[in-house]
């Protein structure tokens, strides 16, 4: 080519494209479009949106600071009723969860055996096609396992399953159906009820870590903050009964340790020193809740005859006897109104947990406090006819038949939602074997891979809960009527294809003509068609002239309640003292072993669901400071007499199974209980789930024996009782404290770091 | 007219409500940019947490305590980390803040050997974050890079936003309500589920810590509630702390 000034301006023009394209990375090209999100993208301007966070179960109200279009920051919603602008140490794990590095970025199909890991990309079209033909294929043999659920979440996979002639499991590692049944008795109504703390004077509490993971921990620690009251004049007391030293346990004002199982017969012994003494208000029935026994229906709870079999040690807080520590807290309980009750956790997970349980809520009844200020509150039914306020529950039980049925080939196609079972429940249920059939065919919803979806043969991609629409009936609201509303307050990134799980479900009921009970487009209309039902009660929180103005400040203040809206019922208590009387029977736990084995749900991880996150794994236990690890807590002065130091590895072996674990020493353990942090233990999952040495990672659950809660068939997860064998290897332990010992070392005044007072103001 | 008003902030923490949750930790990392701290940072005793929460106990089983304490840059009016840096790269200023100016320091870590708290975080190494995750980063606060110091800094980042927002814009005075009201608070503050952090002007009669910081300077007797860690040491924290109340004494009391 002849070179010409026009050719030449030609070339050069072309050849400075070339440059620019070369110093660019692709990255920065690919804006995302300001149409689309205007006003994110102004530089350097905040936004906030309202909307739900859903790293727990208990799904607090929140609001997510999004500067260009990238969420930075969650934080409390200080309207929302339950959380009332608090957060947990759980809140901002769902930035990481929006941008984990691991984040499935497409639908892909299995390439080969299951469980091989082998999986081609494929687009969406082929992959809701591959969904469409194998649920016309296997219709009626359809079944789906989510974690609990609830608002059009719930709504939306029951009926989609449904159409498909089949059933949703809602699995969780330590379900609440013990604890649902429990109240369900006592209080008339299965729907949770409120605990009002904050106006409480006197706290006791069985099991139930509430101020760390039990059911809605960061709404009972609001109201325990109001409970200690900055001016401690009027401050309330907390009286914890445990069998292990757990979050709630090191700031109870009291704590009681006790055997695993035996918290029932502590309340009812506890209830007979209210009869026998008459410390019982004179509002309250004695006749009628013991159908006219009176003392006599707990003649077996005398307070003497009990000490023994309980496992308190003596001279709690300065007591003579076991005895005159149950008459002291009965009268304390008594005397200190409001007072509540309440149980759940460790209490519930013996084999006779639902006696336990049901004990521990009939004090409420005996100090008459339940449906007052500073009691137990009963929550109303959802104001949404559709919607239920109390979320279905099941248990390991319904599990076990839903793999017997999948064995059986009466399942044949399973759609696993948000949730990993394979995980989650105790090898001997033998789920990852059933799904490793390769005719049952496994669809899963997720956003990274895991033990259960490795298995799978078609997974799509879900969308974060920041990038997604959804609602909530908090279980438990605060007392009234509440509707939490979740919102997309980003855009995915463009490098990621997720799409909403609930959406998926409409297009394909619609494309198959099932969706007769499924009348929404998508997610985002059945909640506008709800916030229309909302704004024709004409009541509530959100104000709004018109429908639209309605929705826009409903998404505006993240949900929807009505204080005036509560529960009147009442409770028909009669004869309630010999229906519980009658359920303590047979041993609580029942294997056999040295020492008690009590699991928890860790801090963070809870009970593994956040395992995949750094900051989760990052933050360290309260009690034992201790990140990314599974520790075994036992006892300083056990250890030392079994030759134990901190570090080592230990061997917990129950009657069938075993798992290893770092020895921390505790001097706050009980002697004949060890206990270890659920979550760990990971073998498929992002880098920081897995990734462990040896020794440092065990999943308890795994260890567990096969006994269930008598009447209710969840899993008895404190029933197991083990023994500890040290390896005589040891490991680093990766906490947070110094490796010297954590005592407070002051000899003067000046130099203690951590100083006393007593309630009366007198300095300790 | 801009309102022109002297500030000195500062916190409270009341040990009776602190049940160690760690809610503030997170939320800190969260709203700092702290590089995550890995499994290996754990084991050298490196991981950093500008907030913290400290662990004692007291008591063999069953007359058992654990006390919690958090532990975040005290804001000394008196700071043992001030006179050694030298290149000024931290100084006090008009606020009562003890401020860190990264691209001044040098790492010479004078500073971390002299502070009573143990509160600055010396960067070691390049913190990483995978490409993805940087998108979480928060565009108000500066990546710390390989040989700088950081600590608390009372989330000035929020208090830049809000006087310049509140003060300067609309031309109202700041106080520790309409910082709560509008995300102004430390992220530690503004996410404790037990109000257990306060956060406030020590000058400013409306602001709720104000009465804590009054009743400590008139007390010589340590009759209040409220008292400083190590303040026999005289570096004269911005921090109160309010005593634990023990209901039940311990036996061994």
């Amino acid at each position: 080519m002849k070179l010409t000034r026009r050719n030449f301006l030609a070339w050069a023009g072309l050849s400075a494209v070339g440059a620019v394209a070369c110093d660019v990375f692709e990255d920065e090209l690919r804006v995302q479009s300001p149409v689309s999100l205007p006003e994110d993208l102004v530089k350097g301007k905040e936004n906030w949106y309202a909307t739900l966070c859903r790293t727990c179960p208990s799904s607090e109200g929140v609001v997510v600071r999004v500067v260009e279009g990238r969420a930075k920051k969650i934080q409390g919603n200080p309207n929302y009723p339950t959380n009332m602008g608090a957060q947990s140490a759980r809140c901002d794990l769902g930035l990481q969860q929006l941008y984990h590095p691991d984040r499935l970025t497409g639908p892909v199909r299995l390439n080969g055996p299951k469980g091989s890991g082998r999986f081609d990309k494929i687009t969406w079209d082929r992959a809701l096609e591959a969904l469409k033909k194998e649920l016309q294929d296997r219709d009626g043999a359809v079944a789906m396992i989510t974690p609990p659920l609830r608002g059009h979440a719930a709504l939306i996979s029951d009926n989609f399953v449904k159409a498909f002639g089949g059933k949703r499991i809602e699995f969780d590692s330590l379900d609440l159906n013990t604890y649902k049944q429990a109240i369900e008795n006592v209080f008339g109504k299965k729907i949770q009820p409120y605990y009002d703390i904050s106006n409480a004077k006197y706290v006791l509490s069985f099991g139930s870590d509430f101020l760390s993971t039990w059911i809605s921990p960061t709404q009972w620690e609001v109201a325990y903050g109001q409970f200690r009251d900055s001016k401690h004049s009027d401050r309330g007391t907390l009286t914890h009964v445990d069998s292990r030293f757990s979050v709630t346990a090191s700031n109870a004002d009291r704590w009681i340790p006790i055997k695993p199982g035996q918290e029932g017969k502590l309340a009812l012994s506890i209830a007979y020193v209210l009869i026998e003494e008459k410390l019982t208000p004179s509002k309250v029935d004695i006749d009628d809740l013991t159908d006219g026994k009176g003392l006599s229906a707990l003649a077996s709870y005398h307070p003497d005859n009990l000490a023994a079999e309980l496992g308190i040690p003596e001279h709690i807080t300065g007591s003579n006897s076991v005895s005159e520590l149950i008459r002291t807290v009965a009268r304390e309980f008594a005397s200190q109104g409001p007072a509540i009750a309440i149980g759940g956790g460790s209490a519930g997970a013996s084999t006779n947990g639902l006696f336990n349980l049901e004990a521990i809520y009939l004090l409420n009844h005996l100090v008459g406090s339940v449906g007052i200020k500073g009691g137990v509150i009963l929550n109303p039914d959802s104001p949404i006819k559709e919607l239920s306020a109390g979320s279905s529950s099941h248990t390991i039980t319904d599990v076990e038949n839903l793999i017997k049925d999948i064995k059986s080939s009466k399942i044949k196609m399973l759609i696993i939602n948000g949730t990993n079972p394979v995980y989650g429940l105790p090898n001997w249920t033998g789920l990852k074997e059933a799904l490793e059939n390769e005719d049952v065919y496994l669809v899963s919803f997720d956003y990274l891979m895991n033990e259960t979806n490795n298995l799978s043969n078609l997974i799509l991609p879900d969308r974060n809960f920041m990038e997604e629409w959804g609602d909530d009936i908090p279980e438990p609201a605060s007392g009234y009527q509440v509707i939490g509303i979740q919102q997309p307050i980003v855009n995915p990134l463009s490098d990621l294809d997720p799409r909403s799980s609930s959406d998926v479900m409409l297009s394909v009921a619609q494309d198959l003509g099932k969706d007769s009970d499924l009348p929404w487009k998508t997610l985002q209309e059945a909640m506008k068609s709800m916030s229309d039902q909302l704004f024709d009660l004409n009541r509530g929180s959100v104000p709004g002239s018109t429908k639209q103005e309605f929705w826009n400040n409903l998404l505006k203040q993240g949900g929807w309640w009505d204080e005036g809206a509560t529960e009147s019922s009442s409770v028909d208590v009669s004869n309630i003292v010999s229906n519980i009387v009658a359920k303590d029977k047979g041993a609580a736990v029942q294997s056999t072993g040295e020492f008690y084995l009590v699991p928890f749900e860790h801090n963070s991880l809870l009970d593994g669901r956040n395992g995949d996150i750094p900051w989760a794994q990052a933050t360290p236990d309260p009690v034992t400071s201790i990140a990314w690890q599974t520790w075994v807590e036992i006892n300083e002065k056990k250890a030392n007499d079994m030759g134990i130091q901190e570090g080592d590895v230990l061997k917990v072996q129950s009657e069938n199974f075993e798992i290893k674990g770092i020895a921390f020493l505790s001097p706050a353990q009980p002697p004949e209980v060890i206990s270890i942090p659920l979550g760990q233990g990971r073998t498929i999952g992002s880098s920081y789930a897995t990734n462990r040495l040896d020794g440092e990672s065990a999943n308890v659950l795994d260890m567990l024996e096969n006994h269930k809660v008598n009447e209710t068939g969840s899993l008895a997860w404190a029933a197991t009782k083990v023994n500890v064998i040290n390896t005589n290897t040891s490991l680093r332990i990766a906490k947070f404290e110094g490796d010297f010992e954590s005592r407070e070392i002051g000899f003067t005044e000046g130099e203690k770091l951590i100083k006393t007072t007593s309630p009366n103001g007198n300095n300790h | 007219m801009v309102v022109k008003v002297d500030h000195k902030w500062g916190m409270v923490v009341d040990l009776d409500k602190c049940t160690g949750c760690q809610a503030c930790v997170v939320a800190c990392q969260a709203e700092n940019n702290l590089p995550i701290n890995t499994k290996d940072l754990f084991m050298q005793k490196r991981a950093f947490e500008w907030i913290r929460i400290e662990r004692y106990w007291e008591g063999d089983f069953p007359d058992v305590r654990a006390r919690y304490l958090p532990v975040m840059c005290q804001h000394c009016g008196n700071a043992p980390c001030e006179p050694v840096c030298p290149v000024y790269a931290t100084y006090h200023n008009d606020q009562g803040l003890n401020v860190q100016v990264y691209n001044r320091c040098v790492g010479t870590r004078y500073c971390i050997n002299n502070c009573t708290y143990q509160v600055r975080f010396f960067n070691f190494w390049e913190p990483q974050w995978p490409e993805r995750l940087q998108n979480q980063l928060n565009p108000d606060v500066t990546v710390r890079t390989r040989g700088i110091t950081e600590k608390c800094s009372f989330c000035v980042q929020r208090i830049r936003r809000a006087e310049v927002t509140v003060e300067r814009r609309e031309r109202t005075k700041l106080n520790d309500k309409i910082m709560a009201a509008r995300n102004y608070m430390p992220a530690c503050v503004q996410a404790c589920p037990t109000n257990a952090l306060m956060f406030g002007d020590q000058n400013n009669e409306q602001d709720e810590i104000h009465e804590y910081f009054e009743e400590i300077r008139g007390d010589d007797h340590g009759d209040s509630r409220g008292y400083r860690l190590l303040e026999e040491i005289g570096t004269d924290p911005s921090v109160i702390y309010l005593k634990k109340v023990e209901q039940f004494q311990m036996e061994h009391d």
